[in-house]
């Protein structure tokens, strides 16, 4: 599914120069559930947001699915995206203003589904995550693992391909923490693919393979067994 | 999917109020402002629009006088009509309006006094869209004696009774039969007479039954055979594609064949659609006065959409997190651009709703303010068009970039709080509260100085006393026996002195180029004011004779003519006192010379004028008093006229308050600008004030910090307040270059005005800063008490 080859991130400012990620090379099945992990600052978010397409690579190739995307422009990547990756962040980023039902409509909306499909796949969603109570709650009025529930329906009602998960239980504690593990794990076994980044050796373990970085390149791959 | 938005929309309404707040009411009263001055302008600018032949209609007049005397009469002789109309090919109709005002109509025992009585041709119900409802359209007039009147003449004089064939008497004697009534004129009409008698009847009356022997040469028999008598308002329907200079010419030539001796008399046309706002000769005659109240409309408007932009743009940084999550989740630049396009949509409707209340609050003071009638009704296309129109360009304005602004956001960085779009926006805001300071601190400085004028005006020395005088235009019977008149009114302890004149002092009256005196150069043709007066009136206005002397009252005194100081100028006269002057058909001696008066309004310079003792024309009778006796000499006046002219109304005017009615325009105008550039100072301090909210806010912690590392309350709000005050100079310095170029165009319309000082730059910009010092200094003084662990903790 996805192929890098060669990938490169700099970051400039005034004074210096910073190399995110270096030369990077690495392919992703579909179907796989892979944890990123590496030191604070060694690009795996930079990775995971360029895989994402919500930042371009300086260099190198990056094929989607046989598609070379990495020079694609922002509203080609944006079509791209919103059919094919959901995204779930350490701090939730539930948008305050909408219930925990619009937050999950929300996607559906912009890619244009009607409004009845809109409602039943939501409400299948919501009840596959067991939130379905909160659904006319706003974000401030959920615990964190709720609040990290409803990310995920967000992040799957669009039934996305690929999952991109960028540190999914650092805010949570460890009960809620494997209740998330859980449903990736599910949605795995239902056949998306998942791309998750953690610090947690614990959480890695969920995974089929963990690659470990190291000042933007990959130093190790552990495949689970 | 607009559903949703609407929904945010909402929502972030309810979890903003206090913004919410400033923008509405700030839109709101911008809305108010902005279309109510658009309504204005629109107005002035429709005038005479309505009539269908309105591009094919000319205004014809003549260019009289050399040098300062020079100027331009609107009403002309009147067979100039009737010969365009048979020799001139260009010209297919033609109407002539001869209107004499304040005549007296009589309907059973209902008097009128009609000031919008004149002849006018029959030609005046097809050349304009004045056509007849009732009576025969093809024949409005059926003899000389009938009357065509407006609907709402009929009204006042019939009540609901079919008004044609009745007949109502003019004046003591003439019977005047309603042949015709004609709609109401509408409002943004420059014709407004509403009792019309045919031409014809005026050349009966004036030439048939009365021989005039005004052309000194030889009688003349009809009005289309006198050159002489200068009183029709003329008008062309041309057909299409007219050289108007050729034109122009033909009309000249016609004059010149005529009266020979009148050459060169220049004619000169206007387009009845610049008649309302354009003086004969194409200068200025209002529209700058319109296309100022427009600017200041659109900038009014125009600081209600900055503050929308700029607190929007500032709360943006607050919204970069939401941004970023919907781009992620799917949403695409246009779908979020809608977004806020939406956003601002409704709260625009919500503004528009409190302004279409307000303004129909406010409406019948906003026409008794301006005098106009305008009215919202449906049918009013114009007034839709225009209110429309404001909201829409107001909208657009404030909403597209702010929606492009937080549409762009790049996702990644705004999630992380990098919104580099900070700076270059903070640089875009600054320029907008600069923007919105300047035009406020233009229309304080404007509002300066209009007011400056006007009490130049009230305060000056006009050379002539105008205070505690009243004036009464007398008619014939009482005019006749001014001296029992006098004599009664002297009686009164309260009357201090009783004078007469042909002329309203204060005003314009007729004028003359038919002159001749010694040594005068051939290429003269100097016009003279007329003033008729008898020998009370120099000593009763307090003006001063410098060389000669006054009129003695007695008989030779006809023969005796007394001039100003600008006519000896222009008569270019060494010593004037004995010198021979001919004044039309009056021969006679110069015996003074009187010092220069303002006998019109200080616009124009002072002209040449011409005394002639003549006390049968004069009408005006002058009555000085005592001031706090005022009332019981009017009350003696009445009685006495309720003896000679029982048959109409008593009316009087005060002579200074007849001086400050010309001026009622800039009065107005000084009064709109007061109202406009509070206005104006309170939108932007509004926006001033949600700036500084939002700065505070977002400086919560850095004050929490300094306040920790030991800065004092006063080193915290000179921080907060540094940032804004240095804004408001930069306005200054660009607002008072641009003020003082604006109030000088505003002034070249007066030949007498003051000079702009530096006193009024200088009451303006501390008189803003001020105010501004004290709008920002609530939220930062606010921000500077704060706890600092709180706020910290807040973080
Ligand atoms: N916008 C940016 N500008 C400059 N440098 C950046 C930017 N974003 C990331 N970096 C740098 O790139 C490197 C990789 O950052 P990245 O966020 O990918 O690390 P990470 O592995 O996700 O760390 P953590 O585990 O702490 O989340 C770091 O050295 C970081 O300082
Ligand atoms: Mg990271």
């Amino acid at each position: 599914m996805i192929k890098i080859t060669n990938l490169e991130k700099f970051y400039r400012t005034e004074e210096v120069e910073t190399i995110a990620l270096n030369k990077l090379t690495m392919e992703v099945n579909t179907g796989e559930f892979v944890a990123i992990m590496g030191p604070s600052g060694c690009g795996k978010s930079t990775l995971l947001n360029i895989l994402g397409m919500l930042d371009d690579p300086d260099e190198g190739s990056y094929m989607f699915n046989g598609i070379e995307i990495a020079h694609f422009n922002e509203r080609k990547r944006a079509d791209l995206r919103k059919h094919n990756i959901g995204f779930v962040f350490q701090s939730f980023n539930l948008i305050d203003e909408l219930t925990v039902f619009e937050n999950v409509e929300l996607p559906l909306i912009y890619t244009g589904v009607s409004s009845a499909d809109r409602v039943k796949r939501v409400e299948e969603v919501l009840d596959k995550m067991q939130i379905m109570h909160r659904r006319n709650h706003y974000p401030q009025q959920l615990s964190g693992g709720q609040q990290q529930r409803v990310a995920i329906a967000r992040a799957v009602v669009n039934k996305p391909k690929l999952i991109l998960a960028d540190e999914p239980t650092g805010n949570l504690d460890s009960s809620n923490g494997n209740d998330v593990m859980e449903l990736l794990t599910d949605l795995n076994e239902q056949g998306t693919t998942i791309i998750m980044v953690t610090h947690s050796e614990h959480d890695a373990r969920y995974s089929h393979r963990i690659i470990r970085l190291l000042d933007g390149q990959t130093v190790m791959e552990n495949i689970m067994v | 999917m607009i559903r949703n938005y609407l929904k945010t929309a909402w929502r972030n309404i309810v979890n903003n109020k206090f913004y919410a707040t400033i923008n509405v009411a700030g839109l709101t009263v911008g809305l108010v402002v902005g279309i109510f001055m658009l309504l204005w302008v629109q107005d002035e600018l429709s005038f005479d629009k309505a009539n269908t032949n309105a591009d094919k209609i000319y205004k014809v007049g003549i260019v009289g006088g050399t040098g300062i005397s020079k100027q331009i009469f609107n009403n002309i002789i009147a067979p100039v009509a009737t010969f365009a109309k048979s020799e001139v090919p260009e010209v297919k109709d033609a109407v002539r309006i001869m209107a004499l005002g304040d005549a007296p109509f009589k309907y059973k025992d209902k008097v009128f006094i009609e000031p919008d009585f004149a002849f006018v041709d029959p030609s005046y119900f097809t050349v304009f869209d004045f056509p007849l409802i009732k009576g025969d359209k093809r024949h409005p007039f059926q003899d000389n004696s009938s009357v065509v009147i407006t609907a709402s003449t009929a009204k006042k004089y019939f009540g609901d009774e079919d008004p044609i064939g009745k007949v109502v008497m003019m004046g003591q004697d003439q019977q005047a039969k309603v042949t015709g009534v004609i709609a109401d004129y509408p409002a943004n009409s420059s014709f407004k007479y509403h009792i019309m008698m045919p031409t014809s009847m005026y050349n009966y009356q004036g030439y048939v039954k009365n021989k005039r022997t005004y052309d000194n040469k030889s009688f003349v028999s009809s009005m289309d055979g006198d050159w002489s008598q200068f009183g029709f308002q003329t008008y062309l329907l041309l057909k299409s594609d007219v050289n108007m200079a050729a034109l122009e010419k033909k009309l000249q030539a016609i004059h010149e064949r005529n009266k020979p001796e009148d050459a060169p008399v220049p004619y000169l046309t206007q387009p009845l659609l610049q008649m309302h706002l354009y003086k004969a000769d194409g200068t200025d005659g209002g529209f700058s006065t319109v296309r100022t109240f427009g600017i200041v409309a659109l900038m009014i408007l125009i600081i209600a959409c900055i503050n929308y932009v700029n607190l929007s743009t500032a709360r943006s940084m607050l919204r970069a997190k939401e941004v970023s999550m919907r781009k992620i989740i799917g949403a695409d630049k246009f779908q979020l651009f809608m977004q806020f396009m939406v956003e601002t949509a409704f709260l625009f409707v919500i503004s528009a709703v409190f302004a279409f209340v307000l303004m129909f609050v406010l409406l019948p003071y906003f026409n008794q303010f301006s005098g106009k009638q305008i009215t919202f009704s449906l049918t009013n296309y114009n007034i839709w068009l225009c209110i429309v129109a404001t909201l829409l360009g107001t909208l657009a304005a404030s909403s597209i970039y702010p929606a492009i602004l937080l549409s762009s956001f790049e996702p990644l960085k705004a999630l992380k709080g990098k919104v580099t779009v900070g700076i270059g926006n903070v640089a875009f805001r600054r320029i907008l509260v600069v923007t919105q300071f300047a035009v406020s601190i233009v229309l304080i400085i404007g509002t300066l100085v209009i007011g400056n004028q006007l009490k130049f005006i009230r305060n000056k020395n006009l050379g002539y006393d105008k205070e505690n005088i009243i004036s009464v235009s007398m008619r014939q019977d009482m005019k006749d026996h001014f001296e029992v008149v006098k004599n009664e009114l002297l009686k009164n302890p309260g009357v201090l002195a009783i004078t007469r004149a042909g002329r309203n002092i204060v005003t314009d009256g007729s004028s003359t180029g038919d002159s001749d005196w010694d040594g005068k150069p051939a290429n003269s043709n100097m016009w003279f004011n007329q003033i008729y007066a008898d020998k009370d009136l120099i000593p009763f206005f307090k003006m001063k004779i410098t060389e000669g002397s006054n009129f003695k009252g007695v008989v030779a005194d006809s023969a005796h003519f007394l001039i100003n100081e600008t006519a000896v100028k222009e008569m270019g006269l060494k010593d004037p006192v004995g010198k021979r002057l001919r004044v039309q058909t009056i021969t006679g001696t110069i015996i003074g010379v009187v010092k220069d008066f303002h006998f019109n309004t200080i616009h124009k310079k002072i002209e040449p004028a011409v005394f002639q003792y003549n006390p049968n024309y004069c009408w005006n009778l002058y009555i000085k008093t005592t001031g706090k006796d005022a009332q019981k000499a009017i009350a003696s006046t009445q009685g006495l006229w309720k003896q000679y002219n029982n048959d109409v109304p008593f009316t009087y005017a005060f002579l200074d308050e007849t001086y400050a009615k010309l001026y009622t325009t800039e009065q107005k105008q000084g009064s709109l600008f007061n109202l406009f550039s509070a206005i104006a100072i309170v939108i932007s301090c509004l926006g001033l004030f949600g700036l500084a909210t939002y700065s505070a806010q977002v400086k919560t912690r850095e004050i929490g910090i300094r306040k920790v590392l030991g800065a004092s309350v006063g080193k915290i709000i000179a921080l907060l307040a540094s940032e804004f005050m240095v804004l408001i100079i930069i306005a200054i310095v660009i607002a008072m270059p641009l003020a003082w170029f604006a109030m000088q165009g505003w002034l070249q319309d007066f030949a007498y005005k003051i000079n702009i000082t530096w006193g009024v730059f200088i009451i303006a910009s501390v008189g803003a800063t001020l105010i501004a010092l004290a709008t920002i200094s609530i939220q930062s003084i606010k921000a500077a008490l704060a706890n600092p662990v709180k706020s910290l903790k807040n973080e």
